[in-house]
């Protein structure tokens, strides 16, 4: 939950009625948000705040929004309604009741920002983990790519693999990260697709994303996560140097061409490449 | 103007007492920080029961103990034998261990999509097994 007197709180409080000066730092991630819509379009939307708010409720009292709750929010869940100028550095949002949410690009942010900062203070290696978003700063110190495992979507204590990486950022966007069981037993999970209102059903289980910003990576995890593995390729493919790593409902493995010859599996897990 | 003087040494006093305070917080979280399990070859492990420990740090917060059993070769089991840590009575480093007994074969450094924060289970886990290492 945002802060009220934090400047996307604002931005929020303010829905329908004026816009709001921002940072250049939050007027960068907001926009990255917008551009994000625009690529993705209905499968990541940063003005999802009142669904993520729907269900956050729902998770605290275990039972799922009902419907009609659903469709009241999703008409106010369109990021064509953030309005950023860019000469008056300000943000609104156009209708009363919308909100935005950088859950799918917050974390990328600040992960590219940690290695800005190491970056500029001299650091030539480091990683970084933000709550399983990591971001590397170049190689290890020995010279030697660095070696992100991958959780197992299904095995707490369980890894699908590992990537070997270089300055490349790994984010993985999963079912099983946040989710709750409601009395009739049926779980839901938090990745929520912005176009019907409800957790994302696309197939997949997990999505990693290895690219050279975390941003990019998070942005990507969680929108290929709503595609689903076939548009999601699609989308992917706009992305040179971008590969990912998918897990469908049966737990099958699929590892994109260009990660192949850096995947390797945890020990009894097969996967096929993609091309 | 008595008072000006009292006020800056007073100012100057919190500003040392805060600068050591906060350097010797780093030192310990710095140590903390620093504690992956790559000291290990895992291909030359002897087989054999071995106990590591861990002090835990400069100021002993993370102090902890542990037995590590290698049979064919491999780990084979984990246990926590000692623990200072107020919170470990919690089952956090049974996740830990099993994740060290699984990665012999995957050696990662950190994990994506999963939050992994307890290094100083792991440090004993390496002191137990730098004893099992062949020579």
């Amino acid at each position: 939950m945002l802060p009220p007197e934090s400047e996307i709180g604002r931005v929020n409080a303010r829905a329908g009625a004026s816009a709001v000066p921002v940072s250049p730092e939050t007027y960068a991630v907001l926009s990255s948000g917008l551009d994000a819509g625009t690529r993705f379009a209905g499968c990541f939307d940063v003005t999802i705040g009142p669904l993520v708010a729907l269900w956050r409720s729902a998770r605290a009292s275990l039972a799922p929004p009902d419907a009609a709750g659903i469709e009241r929010a999703l008409p106010l869940v369109d990021y064509r309604d953030l309005l950023l100028d860019s000469r008056k550095g300000t943000a609104a949002l156009r209708h009363p009741g919308q909100s935005v949410d950088l859950g799918g690009i917050g974390k990328g942010l600040a992960g590219d920002s940690i290695r800005e900062v190491l970056r500029r203070c001299g650091v030539g290696s480091a990683y970084s983990n933000l709550g399983g978003n990591v971001v590397t700063l170049g190689a290890k110190p020995d010279g030697s790519p660095w070696q992100i495992g991958i959780q197992h979507p299904r095995e707490e204590r369980g890894l699908v693999g590992a990537v070997a990486v270089v300055d490349e950022a790994v984010v993985t966007s999963g079912d099983y990260q946040r989710y709750f069981t409601d009395r009739n037993g049926r779980r839901h999970h938090h990745i929520l697709d912005p176009t019907t209102g409800y957790p994302a059903a696309s197939g997949l289980v997990s999505v990693t994303i290895v690219a050279g910003d975390s941003l990019v990576a998070d942005v990507l995890s969680t929108a290929l996560f709503v595609a689903g593995m076939e548009k999601g390729l699609e989308h992917l493919g706009r992305f040179p140097g971008a590969g990912a790593v998918f897990v469908d409902a049966g737990l099958r493995v699929y590892v994109t061409e260009g990660l192949r010859s850096r995947f390797r599996p945890a020990e009894g897990v097969r996967f096929a490449a993609l091309n | 103007m008595i008072g000006w003087i009292i006020g800056g040494v007073v100012v100057v006093a919190l500003g040392i007492a805060g600068g050591v305070g906060w350097s010797a917080l780093r030192r310990e979280h710095k140590e903390a920080r620093n504690l992956p399990l790559n000291a290990v070859d895992f291909g030359r492990l002897r087989d054999g029961t071995y106990h590591g420990a861990y002090a835990g740090g400069m100021y002993k917060w993370r102090a902890n103990a542990c037995q590590v059993t290698v049979s064919g070769g491999r780990v084979t089991g984990i246990e926590l034998v000692g623990s200072d840590d107020p919170g470990g009575e919690n089952t956090q480093h049974h996740a830990l261990y099993d994740r060290v007994i699984e990665a012999q074969s995957l050696p990662v450094d950190t994990i994506s999509g999963a939050t992994l924060t307890s290094k100083a289970y792991l440090q004993a886990v390496e002191n137990a097994l730098v004893q099992a290492q062949g020579d």
